[in-house]
């Protein structure tokens, strides 16, 4: 018993001797990263290949939302906040923003779903219950399923500013958290309408998952109009840091948007920003 | 007795009506179904999963964000954690058990505290542990996302199963045991080690092994506290991945991450069943036990 006892003790000063383990070169220590969900895996990944360039670094990478990352950032919890979203007028005077790629917000339908393209003002109509029929908007005579995303997630706020709309006035029949989660709400729903990241629903759509990204306005989202501009509903995605971040956050940070990382981008279908 | 009554040939009490059958009718349909789902779901995880599934699988590191390669890292970190927790809430269990069935009465105003306590705290959703464990252990404490704050979040979780289901298995030691000891002088102390706990050890086993599958399967605590990093943690202050939270991600977060997750399903539910049948072997061999002392 008491042996066992012991060992915890020994067991909790190892864990509390190893938190605060600090950086003693320039690439050497410990980062830890916080937010998006949207980003956590290309960081992650990221992260993975900054190690192996970088032996004595460790990259921790922890999800949680843009809202987590910004405020861990703000609070010194975290190295690095990751976001996909813009940061509020408070936040950008705590924080240093760097932008690191673009992605896109593209709607979709489910694949059986005639309809290809939406006007802007369809799509208000069909997210504020303004339509409830698939037939109105030329599809089948169809009841619309809204699905919407939960409050703090990036991609509604973004989705919300491009269309100028007020939080309530989305009439949601289902509201999701993940990007997955939606994915898999519209593909298992033929009259149901959703908003993901351009990026993961192509990769989704890609691998004969039953979605389909329509375009808006007679622009279509790909990761080529993400790309060029040519496609509207767009969204920055960004790393932010303290006001004096440390040498190692500042090496992570070019890594991350070195051209020699572009591919992994790619992997996740986002943009990189431009040198 | 009242077994007897219910068990009793229907027959012999009356005759057999429609709404009767209708009502038996029913029973084995709802049975039919609840069986029917757990089947359902096992087959579509191994419909999806096993053809991702390979000893690779097992030994490999995660590539492409878990999209390719294995889940070896994952499997490491899954059990540094687990022995993290069961480190903790062994002797902390052990002892509350100990306190319950050995030394104060079991009406006592004390022990009624206690077992209330526990009895809300299996009640309490495991996300909330998360945020409890990641408030406590992770900013407090400052061990930060870590193996030892996970594991410490989940000992407070398996706590109160494990305290409860030891408690039991030393309740069923025959107070003859206890009598026996006080006849030959052993204080309580060297009568709980050489005599008590010996003979409840098979029962101790048993709680040992359901807080296992009970820690094994949770997620949402873990969110929060030992994180998400896809690494073999190199201390207890590292980040890692269990395989819920594994599961978690690659169905929510990465792209074309489902098959993935599926394998993965697999590697627990695997584990999983494997500690259902160590419970269901542990406690035949107990039971037998104890019917054995009493005969």
């Amino acid at each position: 018993m008491r042996r066992l006892l012991l060992g915890v003790l020994a067991l909790a000063l190892a864990a509390c001797g190893n938190g605060d383990q600090t950086a003693d070169s320039a690439t050497g220590g410990r980062l830890e990263i916080t937010g998006s969900s949207t980003l956590a895996p290309l960081i992650a990944e990221i992260g993975a290949r900054f190690e192996a360039a970088h032996p004595d670094a460790r990259i921790a990478v922890q999800t949680g939302g843009s809202s987590r990352g910004i405020s861990d950032a703000a609070e010194g919890l975290a190295d690095i906040g990751m976001s996909s979203r813009e940061l509020t007028e408070t936040e950008q005077r705590r924080l240093r923003q760097h932008r690191i790629g673009v992605d896109g917000i593209a709607v979709i339908l489910h694949r059986d779903n005639p309809v290809d393209r939406l006007s802007r003002e369809q799509l208000v109509a069909l997210f504020t219950g303004g339509v409830d029929n698939w037939q109105e908007v030329g599809g089948a005579d169809r009841a619309v399923t809204v699905v919407d995303k939960a409050d703090g997630r990036a991609t509604l706020t973004e989705f919300l500013r491009f269309f100028d709309l007020p939080r309530e006035a989305i009439a949601a029949h289902l509201i999701i958290g993940d990007n997955q989660h939606g994915i898999r709400s519209v593909a298992g729903n033929p009259g149901a309408i959703g908003y993901v990241s351009v990026g993961a629903g192509t990769v989704e759509a890609e691998r004969g998952t039953a979605i389909r990204l329509v375009a808006i306005d007679e622009q279509w989202p790909t990761l080529e109009t993400v790309r060029n501009g040519d496609y509207a509903l767009t969204r920055d995605l960004i790393l932010v840091s303290g006001a004096e971040p440390s040498a190692l956050t500042l090496a992570f940070i070019d890594f991350v948007r070195d051209a020699a990382v572009h591919d992994l981008y790619a992997d996740f279908g986002y943009v990189p920003a431009a040198e | 007795m009242l077994d007897r009554v219910l068990t009793q040939p229907r027959a012999k009490c009356r005759k057999v009506t429609l709404p009767d059958r209708l009502a038996a009718l029913l029973v084995w349909t709802v049975a039919t179904l609840v069986a029917g789902m757990l089947l359902w779901i096992v087959l579509d995880l191994l419909r999806h999963g096993l053809p991702h599934l390979s000893i690779g699988f097992l030994l490999d590191a995660p590539r492409d964000a878990g999209r390719a390669g294995g889940i070896a890292p994952v499997l490491v970190a899954t059990a540094m954690i687990l022995i993290v927790s069961l480190a903790v809430a062994v002797p902390l269990g052990l002892a509350t058990a100990l306190l319950l069935s050995e030394y104060i009465r079991r009406g006592s105003r004390f022990a009624g505290f206690v077992r209330h306590a526990l009895e809300v705290l299996a009640g309490v959703p495991s996300i909330v542990f998360g945020l409890f464990g990641n408030a406590l252990f992770v900013r407090y404490f400052g061990m930060g996302y870590s193996v030892a704050a996970g594991g410490l979040t989940l000992a407070c979780m398996v706590l109160p199963l494990f305290v409860r289901a030891s408690e039991e298995a030393l309740r069923s030691v025959p107070d003859d045991f206890r009598r026996a000891a006080d006849a030959l002088g052993l204080t309580r102390a060297a009568a709980i080690r050489s005599v008590l706990l010996p003979a409840a050890l098979p029962g101790i086993l048993v709680a040992l092994v359901l807080s296992t599958g009970r820690a094994l399967a949770e997620a949402a605590a873990l969110l929060f506290t030992s994180g998400y990093v896809l690494r073999v943690p190199e201390s207890l202050g590292d980040s890692g991945r269990t395989l819920a939270v594994h599961i978690y991600e690659l169905a929510m977060n990465v792209p074309g991450g489902e098959s993935q997750a599926y394998a993965t399903g697999v590697v627990l539910l695997g584990a999983l069943l494997l500690i259902n049948l160590l419970t269901a072997l542990l406690g035949r061999r107990y039971g037998a036990q104890v019917q054995g002392v009493r005969r």
